[in-house]
């Protein structure tokens, strides 16, 4: 991953339903900038990117676990967003800090890093023998 | 039909007619639009003259239709759904003491949770039997009945497998041991020649806005004796309006409140169209572009298809490497075609094909194009070979 700033993508507008399968809760975002490359890269930091550069359009999806998952298409400006229902309340803003800190390069990694382990401690807290409720 | 070109976007294919048919005939827009141009025709009210009394016109028209002999058995409701928690919850209001229900593992979610619902509360015990290779046989019914068995529901398409079910056998069996049969026929009315006359069930479901052709919102069921139900709802019918008595002549029964008019004459002109149609000119192009689709994709290795020769107009499919899901979004996004993916509401299905992962399906009805349903098998194999390459 390229160290350095990058320009600051921005949602747009967003558009929410329900997702009938198991209940997640799913965003549609348009963004100001189509979807880079490095955005990929970058995402590659927290969880698991697939790639599928021989589709019709270039398809992508991204998935870390308990927090989002995310499809696109790489070069386009907007994507769908899904969140876990039981962790809506800890991760709703978690696209957007990845969006901000993928201007910052490696720092904003390290940042995002920080707020990830601060969510996986509230997550930890609601699960079944955990340290108390909220 | 050609789709709608949106900028930039290839033409629209839309293959989600097994949950709502689109497009609509051009005369069910013409008699939604006229219905709603002049007042209503109220039965005994005052009205605008010339108005279509469109309550008696559509239970004579789906009598037409589906060969039944009552035209006042006819109700109506919101939609299946709303129609088979009518009759589960009134034939469970009428039976009072617990009792034994049998369904099958592939019903909606219509079905399993009103009688899961019922079970929890202690109101009846429920069997679930298995299909094998997508039918449910009379044997299986027969091995789940108990002595205390009152009520077996059971759908005659599925919506998954595109199984047509042979549900006259089950209907004598019912009939002849007094148990009540309701026929889930969301994906069937429409779809396929019925003939309620010689079907011998308690009750037959249906919903306007599948193969019917009706918008969303307007159901119904036919029910052969109105005393094997309660009503579960009251209000205002028009009639005998003196009395705090709903009253219990057919249809009053279980119809309550202002109808769903526009539904009602979208419903009545979807009819009409199969008519001037033909039902088998119907099922059988239907069936043609099902053959037709699973033609062009069963070769490509990567694509594992769920229903190899379906009798109702339904392809389910998965492709390697790939979640529906994902395989949905992009035929949505980079081909603009319609499907629908997941569960489908129907679990135990999915339980059992997919290990409850769900799958792609693709729907058609009978003003989908060859070359639509050639275009669609062409981007599901450009999507499973861009997925596996």
């Amino acid at each position: 991953m390229r160290c350095g700033r990058w320009p600051r993508v921005r949602v747009v507008k967003s558009v929410q339903t329900k997702v009938c399968v198991d209940g997640s809760l799913m965003k549609e975002y348009v963004l100001d900038e189509p979807l880079t490359p490095s955005f990929l890269a970058f995402l590659k930091a927290f969880g698991t990117v697939k790639e599928y550069p021989h589709m019709k359009r270039p398809y992508f999806s991204f998935e870390q676990e308990h927090f989002i998952s995310v499809k696109g298409f790489a070069g386009d400006s907007s994507v769908e967003v899904r969140y876990r229902k039981e962790y809506f309340d800890l991760t709703a803003d978690y696209f957007h800090l990845l969006l901000f800190y993928f201007r910052e390069g490696e720092q904003g990694i390290m940042k995002m890093h920080g707020i990830e382990e601060s969510i996986r401690e509230r997550m930890k807290i609601r699960l079944p023998g955990g340290s108390g409720t909220e | 039909m050609a789709g709608h070109t949106q900028a930039g976007n290839p033409p629209l294919i839309y293959l989600n007619n097994a949950a709502t048919s689109w497009p609509k005939p051009p005369e069910v827009l013409e008699e939604v639009r006229r219905c709603l141009e002049t007042p209503f025709f109220e039965h005994g009210r005052s009205t605008a003259g010339g108005a279509t009394d469109y309550p008696p016109a559509t239970r004579d028209a789906l009598a037409g239709l589906l060969h039944a002999e009552e035209p006042y058995h006819f109700i109506f409701t919101g939609s299946a759904t709303d129609s088979l928690n009518l009759l589960i919850h009134g034939f469970t209001k009428k039976e009072k003491n617990p009792f034994h229900a049998i369904t099958t593992e592939l019903e909606y979610n219509s079905v399993l949770r009103p009688l899961h619902t019922l079970a929890g509360e202690g109101h009846l015990s429920l069997s679930i039997v298995p299909f094998h290779d997508g039918y449910v046989t009379l044997q299986e019914i027969k091995k789940a009945i108990r002595p205390e068995t009152r009520l077996v529901v059971m759908t005659q398409g599925s919506n998954v497998l595109g199984s047509l079910q042979n549900i006259r056998p089950v209907a004598e069996y019912c009939r002849a041991n007094d148990i009540f049969l309701i026929v889930d026929g969301a994906q069937t009315a429409g779809q396929i020649p019925i003939n309620l006359s010689e079907l011998p069930a308690g009750a037959f479901v249906f919903t306007g806005h599948k193969a019917l052709f009706g918008l969303p919102g307007i159901g119904g069921f036919y029910l052969n004796d109105p005393d094997e139900v309660m009503p579960v709802r009251q209000g205002g019918t028009g009639t005998d309006s003196h009395t705090l008595t709903h009253p219990q002549d057919m249809p009053q029964k279980f119809e309550a409140g202002t109808p769903n008019y526009p539904g009602m004459a979208s419903l009545l002109a979807g009819i009409r169209h199969i008519e001037r149609q033909g039902q088998d000119a119907i099922t059988n192009k239907c069936r043609g572009l099902a053959s037709l689709f699973i033609k062009e994709i069963t070769r490509n290795p990567a694509i594992t298809i769920y229903t190899p020769a379906p009798d109702l107009p339904v392809v389910s499919f998965d492709i390697r490497d790939l979640d529906n899901d994902e395989a949905g979004y992009i035929l949505a996004k980079a081909y603009n075609i319609v499907t629908r993916t997941g569960l489908h509401c129907a679990p135990l299905v999915h339980d059992r094909i997919d290990a409850g992962k769900g799958c792609v399906r693709v729907s058609f009805s009978h003003l989908t194009t060859p070359e639509e349903c050639r275009s669609a098998a062409d981007a599901v194999r450009e999507v499973a070979e861009g997925a596996c390459r």
